[in-house]
């Protein structure tokens, strides 16, 4: 697991209480029960470890954890660059 | 047309003195003291160092994680009382028709945490707050999350008029009942006043004690009172329609017989006993008792100059000769004062206090004041048989109310 898939699950079992789930790249919110209070609380969560901005536009596709890892890590890869 | 009766068929609640009913109650009788320097932030600078907070509330115990971390305090308190109170009424909701059932709570909120959430803003911006920021501190949120928890979809209101809130709650509940909205109101109330900027803004209006020493504050009644003392917590009763509670076989503690509520249009701080007893009259005649059937006064007995001495003001213009004839007590020298939650606390108190047939004390009393000259019950709990009870709540602003609990005997 690379170092944002682990953050990002440490970041979702804190706010959801989902331990002992196995969080896949299909893995949903409607897999682990997570309502829109959890997912707002994980995106600002996000926002703030990562110095980001995640529009609400972008917000709509992160559906599973999969997508996600595979945004942070654009996000993250993408400043590398710049 | 005669309204239905209501009767209480369980209480609970959550205090600096016992976190559980049972312990609740039984440091009334003790006359234990709740109040201590405060521990929750710095008090050093602050007029006032005395509060009674509550120590060691395992919110875990009533609810979930998740559900803990989306709540306040105040609400989690609520919550648990609700457990208890319905647990002694021995009411199952399952049995129940959800939208029969309703709850009413006087609450403030964290509404002392705003200005630490606005530095947040300021400092970091709109995108950096706590996103749960409403859900935690709302007053609404306290009978939002008991009617979720418990599945009450009937009235869910929360009521705000400052320390008459508990009060009102139950008088609202109470009114529920009789216009045939619900079989069964959760009712009472929850707040905190123990916070920073509460207590320095009450210590400002010179409305909390000054002393330090805590084993003698405050002192309700007493010539040397100086102020109350802020405090927390919660205290909710399973109100239902005597048919209701008939139909079901459950256990009556009492009858709630009256409310009567009234507005002093004087003064925002300094109390008005001639509006006082305008509440206390409205709930007697609701009640239709007259002053010779009370025979216990639950007093708001803050332990402020003004509050105390208003207060026995207007129970001799409700009571008459009477009000030198009954005892009357402070839970707030014991609990400290409970904002929204007085009320609901001290109607659970009422409410012991008739089905244990034992009147709790006013503690911290030593020296008789002649403005105040009634029976306080001074520091020892006293054996009474008890058979109709008031208490009264007054509200900062001049809001008030008063409930009035009847033996229940059957007939």
């Amino acid at each position: 697991m690379s170092a944002v898939e682990e953050k990002i699950k440490e970041i979702i079992t804190g706010i959801v209480h989902c331990e002992g789930k196995a969080l896949t790249p299909t893995t949903t919110w409607k897999d682990l029960k997570a309502d829109s209070l959890d997912l707002v609380q994980v995106l600002v969560q996000l926002e703030e470890t990562y110095g980001i901005e995640i529009s609400d536009t972008d917000a709509e596709k992160l559906k599973s954890f999969g997508d996600l890892v595979a945004y942070i890590e654009g996000v993250v890869a993408a400043r590398a660059k710049s | 047309m005669a309204l239905p009766r209501v009767v209480v068929t369980g209480v609970g609640a959550v205090t600096a003195i016992g976190l559980n009913t049972s312990d609740f109650w039984s440091a009334m009788v003790a006359g234990k003291p709740g109040v201590a320097p405060i521990t929750r932030f710095d008090a050093s600078a602050y007029p006032s160092k005395l509060a009674a907070e509550i120590k060691g509330f395992d919110p875990l115990k009533y609810m979930d994680i998740k559900l803990a971390e989306r709540t306040g305090p105040y609400t989690q308190w609520a919550i648990a009382s609700t457990v208890m109170a319905m647990e002694m009424a021995g009411l199952d909701m399952r049995k129940e028709k959800s939208e029969r059932v309703g709850t009413v709570i006087a609450a403030t909120g964290d509404v002392h945490k705003i200005g630490d959430e606005t530095d947040v803003l300021k400092a970091r911006g709109p995108r950096r707050i706590d996103p749960l920021f409403m859900n935690r501190i709302s007053a609404h949120m306290a009978p939002v999350q008991v009617g979720k928890f418990i599945g009450a979809r009937g009235p869910n209101s929360s009521i705000n008029s400052a320390c008459a809130s508990g009060s009102d709650a139950i008088g609202q509940a109470f009114n529920h009942l009789r216009l045939g909205r619900a079989d069964v109101v959760l009712s009472g109330g929850t707040d905190t006043l123990v916070s920073p900027i509460c207590v320095a803004t009450m210590g400002l209006l010179g409305a909390l004690s000054r002393d330090a020493e805590s084993s003698k504050e405050p002192k309700p009644f007493d010539k040397d009172r100086n102020g109350m003392v802020a405090g927390e917590g919660a205290g909710m009763l399973v109100l239902e329609t005597l048919e209701h509670a008939r139909a079901r076989g459950a256990k009556i503690l009492c009858e709630l017989a009256g409310a009567g509520w009234s507005y002093d249009a004087r003064n925002d701080t300094a109390p008005d006993p001639e509006g006082e007893a305008l509440a206390m009259k409205a709930a007697l005649e609701d009640a239709g008792m007259r002053p010779e059937e009370i025979d216990y006064v639950n007093a708001h007995g803050t332990g402020t100059k003004l509050n105390d001495a208003s207060e026995t003001k207007a129970l001799k213009i409700v009571l008459g000769g009477h009000a030198y004839k009954i005892p009357i007590s402070s839970n707030k020298s014991m609990v400290g004062h409970l904002g929204a939650g007085a009320g609901g606390v001290e109607a659970v108190a009422s409410v012991l206090t008739m089905v244990n047939g034992v009147i709790p004390p006013t503690i911290n009393y030593a020296t008789p004041d002649p403005e105040c000259d009634l029976d306080y019950v001074p520091n020892t709990a006293r054996k009474a048989e008890v058979t109709g009870i008031m208490s009264t709540s007054f509200g900062m602003g001049g809001q008030n109310c008063a409930i009035v609990f009847r033996r229940f005997t059957g007939a």
